[in-house]
């Protein structure tokens, strides 16, 4: 089984988004996702500044035999990427929520959110 | 699901080949003009020969630039991830589908190798599924992708038969990988710089004992793909008017890393 936490918001691309302060986001892929993609070798992020609209490919992440496409779940301004992850892209695999996060986003409409899928609706997207 | 099956009859340049990969992806991606909601496989081989490196692979550090134009070596870089494979006396073969059509990632995978082993079954050559690894992968520098098996890969006795990688955009993917008829493998460590991996491939021709050619391989998925694989088939001797070979035969791109 995968690991969903109740507090966070899903998408049916398998990207999870975590609420900060001041109207930001963290982003980055399901428990799930790396599960399936298995062991990720690289990540192309986006720079810090980068507007993104929902469902905008905001990257790409290359695992040992596919590459996939990472989709925005929401719309706003990129503020930060996880630069660790250029280095050691397996922390995806290791820790998705934790240090495996991709971009934080400044929101341009905070009940957007809301629209994503809860941790329930996920599990049933995924079959779990 | 409407299959259409193109026998490539003739090889093809880098280049074109990954452009016409990548045009029947866009075909399935945007389900337009002349894709009409199909999927297609298509198998083909190259000429002339070419050494191809993975989409995200940091050509440029890790081989031999100057030994490679000494050589004459064509290049491309696939639109898919993984390693350097040296295209020579192969038949590769790409599938470009919606994403429902087999399911996950995985279980695409798993349909499309299950499919190639039951066509070298005909052929006389038992393969197996090589189980998933454990511990750290790769990184994108680490070595030919016929050096290792990533898990689900086709092999005799731990060997490497097929190299394949997979692209998935918006709902539709593209898989593609190399079926050995001979073991060529080393021409990529010939041109590696720094610590050159051992490569574990082995071929149809090794395997058997004989030559093999590509038409017969051929056959052989032809036959197992229509018994596999459900909904209509239509076989096409052509590839489509279609390629997308400006992007791939772009210096930039190739030696983008």
């Amino acid at each position: 089984m995968s690991n969903i936490p109740d507090e966070l918001r899903y998408t049916e691309e398998h990207e999870y988004v975590r609420s900060e302060s001041d109207g930001v986001v963290t982003i980055g892929i399901t428990d799930y996702a790396q599960g399936e993609l298995g062991d990720i070798v690289y990540v192309d992020l986006p720079d810090v500044g980068t507007e993104v609209a929902k469902m905008d490919v905001f990257g790409t992440i290359e695992a040992v035999k596919a590459v996939s496409e990472l989709f925005s779940p929401l719309t706003g301004e990129v503020v930060d990427i996880n630069t660790a992850l250029d280095g050691n892209p397996s922390l995806i695999n290791q820790h998705p929520y934790e240090d495996g996060w991709m971009i934080k986003l400044r929101v341009q409409n905070l009940a957007t959110i809301e629209e994503l899928m809860s941790a329930t609706d996920y599990a049933q997207h995924i079959g779990e | 699901m409407r299959w259409k099956l193109i026998i490539d009859p003739v090889g093809r340049p880098g280049r074109d080949n990954m452009g016409l990969d990548s045009a029947l992806l866009r075909s399935v991606q945007e389900g337009g003009p002349g894709s009409g909601g199909d999927a297609f496989l298509r198998l083909y081989r190259w000429d002339p020969s070419c050494l191809s490196f993975g989409r995200n692979e940091p050509a440029t550090s890790r081989y031999d630039v100057e030994k490679i134009r000494a050589l004459g070596l064509d290049t491309v870089r696939r639109p898919t991830g993984g390693r350097a494979v040296w295209h020579d006396a192969e038949l590769t073969y790409a599938v470009a589908a919606p994403c429902h059509a087999f399911g996950s990632l995985r279980q695409t995978y798993l349909a499309i190798h299950q499919m190639l082993a039951g066509a070298f079954e005909r052929l006389g050559v038992t393969t197996t599924l090589a189980s998933r690894r454990s511990g750290r992968a790769p990184r994108p520098s680490a070595g030919a992708c016929f050096a290792l098996s990533a898990g689900g890969e086709i092999v005799v006795d731990d060997r490497k038969l097929v190299g394949s990688a997979q692209v998935r955009i918006g709902k539709a993917f593209l898989q593609h990988g190399s079926v050995l008829l001979e073991n060529g493998q080393d021409v990529v460590s010939g041109v590696t710089m720094g610590t050159i991996p051992r490569v574990c491939a082995t071929s149809l021709g090794e395997v058997l004992g004989r030559s093999i050619a590509f038409e017969e391989v051929a056959r052989a998925i032809a036959l197992e793909v229509r018994e596999r694989w459900s909904g209509s088939w239509s076989e096409e001797s052509r590839s489509p008017e279609t390629i997308e070979s400006d992007k791939f035969g772009d210096v930039s791109w190739t030696w983008r890393r």
